[in-house]
């Protein structure tokens, strides 16, 4: 798991549960004993022997924590956020469902950002605006409007990211 | 469990023109809600004047807890019906808090005719005493009506839904346990003396309040007898003499204050334990529902931003999220509540539907109470499809949903048309309550389709009589079908005819689930009938 403390970004991994609270930060092995509650509100952590004691708010979607008289915000990194593929391997916008083209909102070559529309399709009455799955830029729109397709066709692909195997 | 990641963009040009074009729709709304709530003809107000009587929503605002929340059921029901003579169908019901225990209360409007029934009356009533069965919730009765309105009496009085449905269900009730009370403020007349008959306990106001089968005037006509208000069915006549009616009291707010007095009675059955955790509102502003929701029925939404603006903190545990992506499936909290949602983000497939099917078993089998958020244009059809059975998985889905033992609460955010109507739970598939977003449409397919139909067949016809049917004349005839089958696709009509609990502001949508899933654990689960099929 991937967890941001303001802007350093850390990899944590726990060890053990039982019978102590083992967890890895960045490859170093650390115990934490009575970890508490995970509540807003003050608390205290045993971590390698040594009391420390922490404030702990919510808010948003964020959590601030107040340690040595800092305030530290942390953001947990979703690992099904990573296993989307935020950044890699989606290179193409699928056909969620048969029917035609209504509309174009980008050609191949321009640039787009994460859920900027590219097509809008139209199927069963329905209107669907098909976005791009990620930043990048488009490698081919391969359907224009009015030209129909299946389900799960690939209709529009974006240039594979540099480094992407 | 995760928070939703919204990926609107609320600064964009469309989300400023669905939100323009959402509060337009809301403010309508309300406009109308407020005026069937209030505009009367001052002759009608002057006489409750005159007699000393409170208007029914004075009753029910001194009748409920202070602070307490009220549901307002129907509040539209019959504004397309009788020329708009009956508004919210002259009758008031709704969900409220009395003497700290959940009740339906069910008013008749003595400002509209008297507070006589229509036929959209008695299904107005039948509906909230079926609400009170379906959830164990006692009912008080604020009795003023002059009867059964006599022009309709045929849509009011003989079949199996209408008036007889009332004592009926009011019967049923006593009989599961669920207490009732009449307070009578005006006349109970004929069928109506049923209701404080047939009420377990029952106040009746002197001087205003009276309960006979026949008023005066019937009963000389039949048997020449000569006979005063009082002397037949007042207040002191059925307290002392007939045992009728329970308690006297001397003026309205006495009345109320003795029924309020009469529920702190009541014991309280334990509610089943859904589970719960504490309430938190949702991360992402539920206003900007408004700017996601779009300004045309066939433009498809993401159903993700509406639930994280509905549930708490806008976290949601979403099951099978790569699996039948056209439904969306899965568990969040709503005002502390645990549920399972289920919300169209497209056509149902084959596969959306056995995911559908397969999660409603699933909130069966873990007691947790099941919301469908409803904008959908119906099952996949086409060769492939038919191939593939999806007439089979649709009948799955309808299947395990029909047959569920959890509550079901039904919000018709947008669309719904065909067969998926009934998949989501449609008004057919008994939601404990159903409630209505005021853009929502609902038909057996579009307007533009049942145009294209409809205007097909007239040209026909047209021909057949020799007529020349150019361009211009099928223009003409297409847009006269459109506009008529229009406005029966409508939220107003759909509400006016009761498919449905009633139309909400798309904001209150948290707040009604709220109280509706409280309301709802008050009746006892029913047994599993099977384990889990994995289709």
């Amino acid at each position: 798991m991937k967890m941001k403390l303001g802007d350093d970004l850390h990899e944590v991994k726990i060890i053990a549960r039982r019978p102590h609270l083992v967890v890895s930060i960045d490859g170093r092995h650390h115990t934490i004993d009575d970890p508490g509650r995970e509540c807003d509100g003050p608390g205290t952590l045993v971590l390698d022997g040594a009391a420390v004691s922490f404030a702990r708010v919510s808010s948003g979607g964020s959590v601030l924590l107040h340690l040595d008289g800092r305030a530290i915000a942390v953001e947990v990194i979703d690992p099904l956020d990573e296993a989307e593929g935020s950044g890699h391997g989606r290179d193409e916008i699928l056909a969620p469902m048969p029917g035609a083209v209504v509309q174009v909102h980008k050609a191949a070559g321009a640039a787009v950002t994460r859920g900027e529309a590219v097509l809008t399709i139209e199927s069963m009455k329905l209107q669907t605006t098909l976005v791009a799955p990620r930043a990048g830029t488009l490698l081919a729109v391969l359907k224009g409007a009015g030209d129909t397709f299946e389900k799960d066709e690939v209709v529009a692909r974006l240039a594979p990211v540099e480094g992407d195997q | 469990m995760r928070a939703i990641r919204s990926m609107i963009d609320t600064g964009s040009a469309d989300f400023r023109r669905h939100a323009a074009h959402n509060r337009e729709l809301v403010a309508r709304f309300r406009e109308r809600q407020e005026a069937a709530r209030h505009n009367r003809p001052q002759r009608d107000l002057d006489r409750l004047e005159r007699q000393g009587k409170m208007r029914p929503r004075e009753r029910i605002e001194k009748l409920l807890d202070p602070g307490t929340p009220f549901l307002e059921l129907s509040s539209l029901a019959a504004n397309m019906a009788y020329d708009g003579d009956a508004p919210s169908a002259s009758s008031i019901t709704g969900i409220g808090v009395v003497s700290g225990r959940e009740v339906v209360i069910r008013a008749d409007d003595p400002t509209v005719k008297g507070g006589a029934w229509y036929p959209l009356t008695t299904k107005k009533i039948v509906r909230a005493l079926d609400i009170a069965m379906e959830n164990r919730l006692p009912v008080v009765h604020l009795c003023d009506s002059a009867g059964g309105f006599l022009q309709l009496q045929s849509q009011v009085f003989p079949d199996k839904y209408m008036a007889g449905r009332i004592f009926r269900n009011q019967s049923l009730l006593s009989r599961q346990g669920v207490k009732q009370l009449a307070l009578v403020f005006g006349h109970c007349t004929a069928g109506g003396a049923y209701i404080p008959g047939l009420s377990d306990y029952s106040v009746i106001v002197r001087g205003t309040g009276a309960v006979f089968l026949g008023g005066p005037p019937l009963v000389k006509a039949a048997t020449g007898e000569e006979v005063t208000v009082e002397e037949l069915g007042g207040a002191d006549m059925h307290t002392s003499v007939s045992g009728t009616c329970d308690y006297p009291a001397a003026s309205e707010d006495q009345a109320i204050h003795m029924g309020r007095e009469i529920v702190a009675q009541w014991d309280r059955a334990p509610k089943w334990a859904c589970q719960r955790e504490t309430p938190e509102p949702p991360l992402y502003d539920p206003q900007e529902i408004y700017g996601i929701v779009p300004d045309d029925i066939k433009k498809q939404f993401d159903m993700r931003e509406i639930i994280a603006r509905i549930v708490d903190g806008s976290r949601f545990h979403e099951y099978q999220p790569a699996y039948g992506t056209t439904l969306i499936c899965g568990y969040a909290n709503i005002w502390g509540f645990k549920v399972g949602i289920l919300a169209n983000n497209g056509v149902l497939f084959n596969d959306s539907s056995l995911k559908g099917a397969h999660f409603i078993e699933l909130c069966n089998q873990n007691n947790t109470p099941l919301v469908f958020l409803q904008n959908i244009t119906g099952y996949m059809i086409g060769r492939e499809y038919e191939r593939r059975g999806i007439t089979k998985d649709g009948a799955k889905m309808i299947m395990a949903q029909s047959c569920s033992r959890v509550p079901k609460f039904t919000v018709m955010c947008n669309g719904s048309f065909g067969a998926g109507n009934y998949g989501m739970c449609g008004r057919a598939f008994d939601s404990r309550f159903l409630f209505t977003w005021p853009n929502h449409q609902i038909g057996v397919m579009g307007g533009d389709q049942a145009a294209n139909t409809l205007a097909e067949v007239k040209a026909n016809q047209l021909r057949r009589d020799g007529a020349d049917v150019d361009a211009a004349v099928l223009e003409r005839v297409w847009e006269d079908t459109r506009a008529a089958y229009q406005e029966q696709l409508s939220a107003y009509y759909s509400t006016s005819e009761i498919w449905d609990d009633g139309i909400i502001d798309p904001l209150d949508t948290r707040n009604a689930l709220g109280i509706a899933i409280s309301a709802s654990l008050n009746a006892p689960l029913g047994d599993p009938g099977y384990g889990v099929f994995r289709f």
